[in-house]
């Protein structure tokens, strides 16, 4: 299994720069995610690993060998795409062994191989079904068994869970981990949906118009968000506008923590619901707001709180778990407080 | 993410296909674009001509032959025909297939199959055929009618509705008409109301696409005109009749040149209107089965 | 008693709202439903009865009973179909047909695709092009074929004053019918089959690609079974309409006379025109051969269309 290195991509379609000098590794059995939103350029940078799409600038290596020329069909990957794009005449078998005859293997040799990855993904009983005869799910799996039918250094995986019903999504999100850990293949996984990547990614790189704002591990993306963009991409989150004073930017009665550098007269206070303490009763740690609304999701309630700093009016959510969210009314007015190491502020 | 036509590096569409140089293309379309403009230019230059009978090109250059045919009462009389006979085709086609076709999408989905196999007919059997068979019944059923015009308008509108058809059935789908009508309903609209006002605006190019089209095929039909038309003069009829004089009687060429450029200019301007309202788009000209309206096509 | 009715503006098919009691005979209230389900279908219904199916069951029943014969025979059948010209004219429209089609389908079929494959300017350019041309037939393009490959046309004529020798087919000869039949078959095939050419979908040529294929491969494997069928059918309709062409034909077997090629249409043209008598039989029958021959063609189609489609 190799790595993959990608330096200095740079692709521009007329006006638009898709891609901006991005340069980013990924080590041998590691699974990447390239996250953002529709058009950061994810899809692209994964198009010219795959060679579907060549580079204006920059070069692309796969272990130790420079791909950035190579046509597609000669480099050492497997690619999944997001509407499958599973051969309509061809049966699930067919598909999967269609890499193998492709480079003229024995007959013996791929009809093994494909009764492994049949076994691999579940789906030996489908095996002569067409695409048309089988489920989303199974389709993609299928996908998946043909691209690791000839045994490639780099699986890519193009936001293969987007096209199938929520249900079917998370079951095959972690199939798809459990398999790559198994082989031990090396993966770039595109996706825009934040939970999906922190969920199986070993690392994640968040990107945002043609360029990478950081690149973590899920966690660390989760607790440290390095720009202001990771911070609102990542995680569900308050963000607080509040004004700099003395160098120092936070909420009366709350918390205060150091301005960011480059500030000039407001910053944005990042901070999670989950790490938003409420008391009842008007005396207590924190600021005074009042309960707007209560929003019950199941094990967590989240609530719309509505404060005061500097005069201004600050709209904030708190989750709390239901059992203690239970007791607090709407209309209530509660203290609110927030663990100064909690918070992540950036300048605006 | 749609997949979406990408140009490579090299400016050529990634698609499989059979990758022609660049130099190869063009010689193919070049040659393409040949072989339809190079008769055209003949005619057009006949219509100039004086004599052409021995050399490459023409003895001499005239407008006579312009002048001659735009004033030719004949020649008039047979282009105000075809174009009232092609106007009311159209017009009859729209007006008998939109209702149809509508409540075939909402209410009766059984008028479907019954209005396929119908459209088949004018495809499959030569309008020879149609037209002869027109001839013999009308001969036992109306005779008063055989050789009028009114039998020939109901005999161009029969072969030409599958186009009106088509070309409305598909604007329909693409609006999502049951839809539309379902909320007009809610809405408390009436069917005229909602035909009005919702159905008519929303199916406009299919009506232009499918209304020029059967206008086309009327204006350059030629087996039933001579078949049932027996009496009238329309312009096929006429420029059959100056391609069968055997020698190049006083300039009957020539006017035939005129003629046929004529005609040619009406089909080009309603082929580009067609075009035009349908942006590039393809038309569907028959049940293909094929996947035009399940977004297949770009 | 009344039953209470919301302001319906129609009644759905099937169930019947009454609202009045429920003394309706049934039968009135069938009709009624009946007529809901299909008023606004019956004028082109009416046009389509009359004008199209009542004349091709006439057609039918002539050939069977013969100009005032009593009693259905399969007599004109025989007599007709054993007249030589009838059989000539059989095979030749048939061989037409075919050559036809063929020649079409090699040109148009490279066509239809790379079409499929420009941007939308370009496409809509020749588009519009290949409308004009689909529907530019009869007798302007009779004349025109003739006023540039005919005997004295101009390309003709500028062959052989560069010197070589060059036999212009003879117009009204099966070359030269095949010739002219393409000027209007290949756009229309090309525009019959462009929607199929979408069907084959970028990223299945990408996937194919990254399975490490040629070109030639994806096209032997996945490309060509796949539009085969459509193209197949494209062919079997472009069969199917060259069988039928009638004005493209009279004008150029005008300039040949009696040495031109027989083709059906042209002989059921012409039975109509000048023989009276037995010109309406004759006619019939070869109508009847015609539409047979058309009708088996559109089976096909409609057989190959289904299975093209098993897999998509």
């Amino acid at each position: 299994m190799s790595g993959v290195s990608m330096v200095g991509v740079t692709k521009t379609y007329g006006q638009v720069k898709a891609l901006d000098h991005v340069s980013v590794d990924v080590c041998e059995g590691e699974l990447l995610a390239l996250l953002g939103p529709s058009g950061c350029g994810k899809t692209t940078l994964l198009r010219c690993v795959a060679g579907l799409e060549r580079p204006d600038r920059g070069s692309v290596e796969i272990g130790e060998l420079d791909v950035t020329g190579v046509p597609t069909r000669d480099r050492p990957i497997g690619m999944v795409f997001q509407n499958y794009a599973l051969f309509p005449n061809l049966t699930v078998r067919q598909n999967i062994a269609f890499p193998l005859e492709v480079r003229h293997k024995v007959r013996r040799e791929i009809d093994a191989r494909v009764d492994e990855l049949l076994e691999l993904v579940h789906l030996t009983d489908q095996a002569d079904r067409y695409p048309k005869q089988i489920s989303g799910g199974q389709a993609q799996r299928c996908a998946l068994g043909r691209a690791l039918a000839p045994n490639p250094e780099v699986l890519l995986l193009d936001e293969p869970l987007s096209a199938l019903d929520a249900l079917v999504r998370g079951r095959l999100r972690d199939e798809i981990r459990r398999i790559q850990q198994l082989v031990g293949i090396t993966a770039i996984y595109v996706t825009h949906d934040q939970s999906e990547a922190m969920a199986i990614a070993d690392r994640v790189a968040v990107m945002n118009a043609g360029r990478v704002e950081q690149v973590a591990a899920p966690a660390d993306l989760y607790e440290l968000p390095a720009t202001q963009f990771s911070a609102k991409f990542v995680g569900s989150r308050n963000a607080v506008e509040l004004a700099v004073h003395d160098g120092r930017v936070g909420i009366p009665g709350s918390f205060h923590i150091e301005a960011p550098s480059g500030s000039n007269g407001h910053a944005l206070a990042f901070f999670r619901p989950e790490d938003v303490v409420v008391s009842r009763g008007a005396d207590g740690p924190g600021m005074a707001a009042r309960v707007e609304l209560k929003v019950f999701l199941g094990a967590t309630t989240r609530l719309h709180l509505i404060g005061d700093a500097d005069g201004q009016p600050i709209a904030i959510f708190g989750d709390l778990p239901s059992r203690q969210a239970r007791l607090i009314d709407e209309g209530e007015m509660v203290r609110v407080d927030v663990d100064p190491s909690h918070v992540h502020a950036f300048p605006i | 993410m749609a997949v979406n036509p990408i140009l490579t590096a090299t400016g050529q569409r990634a698609a499989g296909g059979v990758r022609l140089s660049r130099t190869a293309r063009y010689l193919f379309f070049g040659a393409v674009l040949l072989y339809f403009c190079v008769p055209m230019a003949a005619v057009l230059i006949y219509s100039f001509a004086t004599r052409w009978t021995a050399n490459v090109l023409p003895d001499g250059y005239t407008l006579e032959w312009w002048q001659a045919t735009v004033a030719n009462p004949r020649i008039q009389s047979a282009f105000s025909t075809s174009i009232a006979l092609a106007t009311l085709t159209a017009i009859i086609d729209i007006a008998v297939v939109v209702p149809a076709a509508y409540w075939s999408r909402v209410r009766n989905a059984r008028i479907r199959p019954v209005v396929e196999v119908a459209a088949a007919v004018p495809f499959a059997l030569p309008y020879v055929v149609i037209a002869f068979g027109l001839m013999q019944f009308s001969g036992v059923v109306v005779p008063q009618y055989q050789g009028t015009f009114a039998l020939l308008v109901a005999g161009h509108a029969a072969i030409a509705f599958p186009f009106v058809y088509w070309a409305v059935d598909g604007a329909m789908a693409a609006a999502g008409i049951e839809r539309l009508s379902e909320t007009a309903e809610a809405c408390g609209a009436s069917p005229f109301q909602t035909l009005r006002r919702v159905v008519l605006p929303n199916i406009s190019p299919g009506l232009v696409t499918g209304g020029l089209l059967s206008f086309a095929a009327s204006f350059g039909e030629f087996a039933m005109a001579q078949i049932i038309g027996r009496g009238l003069d329309t312009v096929p009829l006429w420029s059959a009749e100056m391609i069968r004089s055997y020698t190049d009687t006083a300039g009957s060429y020539n006017r035939l040149a005129v003629v046929t450029l004529l005609t040619f200019a009406v089909l080009f301007v309603l082929s580009a209107v067609v075009v035009y309202w349908n942006r590039g788009q393809t038309v569907r000209l028959l049940p293909g089965g094929v996947a035009s309206d399940k977004g297949g096509g770009r | 008693m009344k039953m209470a009715t919301l302001s319906r503006p129609y009644p759905k098919v099937g169930g019947l709202e009454s609202a009045g009691g429920s003394a309706s005979p049934s039968s009135i209230a069938r009709m009624r439903g009946w007529l809901a389900a299909w008023l606004p279908a019956i004028p082109l219904l009416l046009l389509v009865s009359t004008c199209l199916i009542a004349p091709v069951v006439v057609l039918v029943w002539q050939s069977f009973t013969g100009m005032g014969e009593t009693g259905l025979s399969l007599d004109l059948w025989f007599r007709v179909l054993g007249q030589r010209a009838n059989q000539d004219a059989i095979l030749t429209s048939l061989l037409l047909a075919a050559s036809c089609a063929t020649v079409t389908l090699a040109i148009g079929a490279p066509l239809a695709w790379m079409i499929s494959r420009m941007l939308r300017g370009s496409r809509a350019f020749w588009l519009g092009l290949l409308n004009v041309a689909a529907n530019f037939g009869g007798i302007g393009l009779a004349f025109a074929y003739m006023a540039t490959i005919g005997s004295v046309g101009m390309l003709t004529l500028m062959v052989q004053g560069l010197g070589l020798p060059f036999e212009a087919p003879r117009e009204g000869s099966l070359p030269a019918l095949l010739m002219a039949y393409e000027y209007t078959n290949v756009p229309l095939f090309v525009l019959l089959t462009i929607p199929a050419m979408s069907i084959l979908r970028d990223d299945w040529w990408e996937a194919a690609q990254v399975a490490a294929a040629t070109r030639l491969v994806f096209w032997r494997r996945i490309g060509v079974p796949i539009l085969a069928p459509f193209l197949m059918a494209g062919w079997l309709l472009i069969f199917t309409w060259t069988l039928g062409i009638y004005g493209i034909a009279y004008g150029l077997a005008g300039q040949s006379g009696a040495t031109a090629v027989h083709l059906i249409t042209l002989q059921i043209g012409s039975a109509l025109q000048s023989d009276v008598l037995l010109g309406p039989g004759r006619a019939a029958i070869l109508a009847v051969v015609l539409m047979l021959f058309a009708t088996t063609s559109l089976i096909l189609y409609r057989m190959i269309l289904r299975r093209a489609l098993r897999w998509l």
